[in-house]
């Protein structure tokens, strides 16, 4: 199995780690982390709390602060726009993070009361995206703002463009904070959470909405949820975390329905209403077993594509070679 | 049948005039659990404090058939009401704001407790290390204080506190939607295993369907603050009858990507 044409992907995250200073020691947020984004498609990852699914979207953004560091690894970053290079090696002042943050990458974030400003009109802050990437006018920008707030489903924009967030539901919101990522075409969207603080009902209709818009736009999604029917209804890749650790990639099918980690399964296992009423819910605990979960087993490439992080004599029972 | 545990009667509250919670009536029966569910703002919330009073309905009526026989819960002074708190509980969503940093978990367990003028120090230490192995924390929790734990077992503590006092109706108000899905499978058996040994009833607030599927025998959906739909949580789930019920389960993204998501649209509805 060689590796897939680097052309293809518009990410390709290596060997990545990330330390956080505390004052019990280092904590290890990232190690060795290792996957692709191809581009054109919606690669999500999923993971509970801890195990580095948002540390890893800053690690994109360059948004590690201190007492966090990026110790190690790359990220090559290959838009068709522009040259490609390395996200980790930038340094700080380099022009192309300017570049990167808003306009070749953008990110929706969960809690959209706290993405927007609450001082700045909606149309104010979509168009301030624009202007701050693109050489337009003012009333271009406040034109294309418009465009795109249409575009999310927000109806009578003439006059909602003149209003503030708290003017906005929590659904509305998150419609606007998609068209501040979105306005710019991005090439790469990163999505962290952003339907969890949603109702189910509104959540269904954000999930659609940036599903018609990826179609639409064909751009590439990096989709961060632990919520796997999210993961089923949105991803084409899927990518699993476990403290600071890549467990498990494949296509949606595979992770999903024939899941090779028992981690995977286990978190498969504990959503309610797959099993039969009345049972008792699996744990990830019940359903790992004595598997080992804690030592860091290598990536191992499968006959199917996929990879799998697993000890070498599960990988056996696995079918591996 | 066996007498219901809760009746509620036409049960109405308003803030500032927005109604929050309009003509409400249900029962409830011991020993059953009773799922209330609907999207922010359906008044699910309110209609549980309002149960508790811990706000006070406008109108309506609430008799809970305590161990000294019925009372009318929406009529009882604060006072009165002090000795049936024993009686009902309530275990909170956020398991990080729900308890005090300040007092070890020894302190937050005892203090129901002390607050009801339960037992002596030493009667009262045997409740705490009772409920402590009920909800399967170890013995040396009780020394430390809330940020020592991770939000499951803050929430094992919460539950811990609501259950020291053997109360008979408990109210969890989304009770499991902060935690991570394997922590959420944890808690949710948990409550499952103490409502068979201790016989609880739940009155069981939340906004995630099939949690509510998977604990419920019966369920209340609620939509702009009032009952649209109630029966058993299986004739519900599979042949609701209100449309407003069949919008909320198209939402649902199943993990089977096999399985399309094809939400309802809310205007097509009218809702």
């Amino acid at each position: 199995m060689s590796d897939p044409v680097p052309e293809d992907n518009v990410l390709s995250i290596r060997d990545l780690a990330v330390d956080f200073k505390t004052d019990i020691g280092m904590t290890h947020a990232l190690h060795d982390v290792s996957f692709d984004v191809p581009r054109g498609k919606v690669t999500a990852i999923v993971g509970e709390s801890g195990s580095g699914k948002s540390v890893t979207a800053n690690c994109i953004m360059r948004l590690i602060q201190p007492p966090g560091k990026i110790v190690s690894g790359k990220i090559d970053f290959a838009p068709i726009r522009t040259d490609g290079y390395d996200i980790v090696a930038l340094s700080n002042r380099d022009p192309r993070l300017l570049d990167l943050r808003g306009d070749l990458i953008s990110m929706v974030f969960q809690e959209p009361m706290t993405a927007l400003s609450p001082v700045y009109t909606v149309g104010n802050q979509v168009a301030e995206a624009i202007l701050c990437h693109r050489n337009v006018s003012r009333q271009e920008a406040w034109q294309e703002a418009a465009d795109m707030l249409t575009r999310v489903g927000i109806g009578d924009v003439s006059r909602r463009i003149h209003q503030y967030p708290f003017e906005f539901s929590g659904g509305m919101r998150q419609r606007v904070v998609i068209a501040m990522a979105l306005v710019c075409q991005p090439e790469l969207l990163i999505c962290d959470e952003p339907t969890t603080a949603l109702d189910v009902t509104i959540q269904a209709e954000i999930l659609t909405l940036i599903r018609d818009l990826q179609q639409e736009f064909s751009n590439s999604v990096l989709f961060i949820t632990h919520d796997l029917g999210v993961v089923a209804q949105l991803a084409d890749q899927v990518v699993v975390m476990y403290q600071g650790r890549v467990l498990e990639i494949g296509t949606v099918r595979q992770v999903l329905k024939d899941p090779l980690h028992p981690y995977t399964r286990g978190l498969l296992a504990a959503i309610p209403g797959l099993v039969q009423k009345g049972s008792r819910l699996e744990t990830i605990a019940s359903v790992v077993g004595d598997a080992d979960l804690e030592t860091p087993y290598p990536l191992t490439h499968m006959a199917d594509g996929r990879q799998v992080s697993l000890s070498p004599t599960l990988l056996r029972e696995a079918g591996h070679e | 049948m066996s007498e219901p545990l809760l009746e509620v009667n036409g049960l109405s509250k308003s803030f500032d005039g927005v109604v929050a919670v309009e003509n409400v009536s249900f029962s409830l029966h011991p020993s059953e659990t009773l799922g209330i569910v609907g999207e922010s703002g359906s008044g699910k919330t309110t209609l549980a404090r309002c149960i508790l009073r811990a706000i006070d309905p406008d109108e309506g009526s609430v008799l809970f058939n305590g161990n000294n026989g019925w009372h009318q819960l929406h009529n009882m002074t604060e006072k009165e009401l002090i000795p049936l708190r024993q009686e009902m509980q309530m275990v909170f969503q956020d398991p990080f704001s729900s308890l005090n940093p300040r007092m070890t978990v020894q302190e937050i367990l005892e203090e129901p407790l002390i607050i009801h003028g339960i037992g002596t120090r030493s009667l009262r230490r045997e409740s705490v290390l009772d409920i402590l192995s009920r909800v399967q924390l170890e013995q040396d929790a009780l020394t430390r204080y809330p940020h020592a734990f991770s939000g499951g077992q803050r929430q094992r503590i919460g539950i811990a506190r609501a259950l020291i006092l053997k109360p008979k109706l408990v109210v969890c108000d989304e009770s499991v939607s902060a935690l991570d899905v394997s922590v959420q499978a944890q808690i949710i058996n948990l409550l499952e295993d103490l409502q068979q040994e201790l016989g609880l009833t739940y009155l069981f607030v939340a906004h995630d369907l099939s949690v509510v599927h998977h604990i419920c025998d019966r369920i209340l959906v609620m939509h702009q603050g009032r009952v649209v739909e109630q029966g058993p949580v299986e004739t519900v789930f599979t042949d609701p009858r209100e449309d407003y019920t069949r919008l909320l389960l198209s939402a649902i993204p199943s993990p089977d990507p096999d399985i399309p998501l094809q939400p309802l649209d809310r205007q097509m509805l009218g809702l």
